[in-house]
């Protein structure tokens, strides 16, 4: 069965008729008041069906329409490439760059470690001095030094106060 | 295993035999030097030429003669020789060799008498000099070389 309001829509849109139509207007409480309102509803709805409908392109304009959408699809496919080749940062240049700065950072650690190696590496091919004893009985005064010159990674052991001989001595 | 690996791994194992050992052979030149200044001083004897610089500048003398010298060469690093003058005698004793050079003992003699005595490692690349006693004008030293 239907409702007030589905019976109200169907009169208002002229769809009721016969016994129904005669029906519903008898129980419509002022029946001048109602005409009215269908009379506005109706006057409402042809406006809204005028100004809301699309409006339909004719061929000109279809075409028209069709070019400026590929015209501004085809301007914008470069624009795009460039801001996506810009918002890659490993360019073939920055990655030269990078390499490079990152063998001079190796260069430099190379170096400084070298030099902090190298002196351990002289020392230790460098000859060493254990020990020096000099006869007290003889020489009770004389002493031992040792010096190294690394300009010909010489090295001295210098003693001073041993007893002095006679040139004759120096014979083969 | 095949003939051709066991034969690249003797040769291999051969090759670095043999590469050890003449590694191992080096002489040590030993010398019993008079370092005097004179007005004609004679050339440099060739064991010294590679730290003449060094010699004179240190010692301040402008002629050094070898007045005893000894070649040795080391096969076992254990081995030991004189190096001997008329008054002086340089006993050399090797007591082992390390990557760097060889463990030596030395001991210089004036005829029999115990003048001075020193271990030191003598290394490969460096040699050693030891300031003696003064002999005339001049003053000994000994120098020791690995060639």
């Amino acid at each position: 069965m239907k409702t007030f309001e589905e019976k109200w829509t169907a009169w208002v849109d002229g769809q009721l008729s016969g016994r129904e139509l005669l029906e519903f207007e008898a129980s419509l409480p002022d029946k001048a008041a109602a005409e009215a309102e269908k009379a506005g509803a109706r006057k409402l709805g042809e406006l809204l069906k005028r100004e809301l409908s699309a409006r339909t392109l004719t061929n000109e304009e279809f075409f028209s329409h069709q070019l400026r959408e590929k015209i501004a699809r085809l301007r914008e496919a470069p624009a795009r490439q460039a801001r996506e080749a810009r918002s890659t940062w490993w360019t073939i240049p920055r990655l030269l760059w990078t390499g490079a700065l990152s063998l001079a950072v190796f260069l430099v650690f190379t170096v400084l470690v070298m030099r902090e190696k190298n002196p351990a590496e002289e020392s230790q091919y460098l000859t060493q001095i254990l020990n020096a004893r000099v006869d007290p009985v003889v020489s009770p005064n004389a002493t031992v030094s040792i010096f190294e010159v690394k300009q010909d990674r010489v090295t001295v052991l210098w003693t001073e106060g041993l007893q002095s001989l006679p040139a004759d001595y120096a014979a083969k | 295993m095949g003939r051709s690996p066991a034969f690249l791994i003797s040769f291999i194992a051969l090759t670095i035999g043999a590469t050890h050992a003449l590694q191992g052979a080096e002489t040590v030149w030993s010398g019993l030097v008079i370092a005097e200044n004179v007005a004609q001083p004679q050339p440099m004897p060739p064991e010294l030429t590679r730290i003449e610089g060094s010699l004179k500048k240190f010692f301040g003398y402008n002629q050094f003669e070898v007045i005893g010298q000894s070649q040795k060469t080391l096969k076992t690093g254990q081995e030991d020789w004189l190096a001997t003058s008329k008054f002086f005698g340089l006993h050399v004793d090797a007591r082992g060799e390390t990557e760097a050079g060889y463990v030596l003992n030395l001991k210089l003699y004036k005829e029999k008498e115990l003048l001075l005595e020193t271990d030191t490692k003598l290394s490969k690349r460096s040699p050693l000099v030891i300031k003696g006693p003064q002999v005339g004008g001049g003053q000994l030293l000994l120098v020791l070389v690995v060639q």
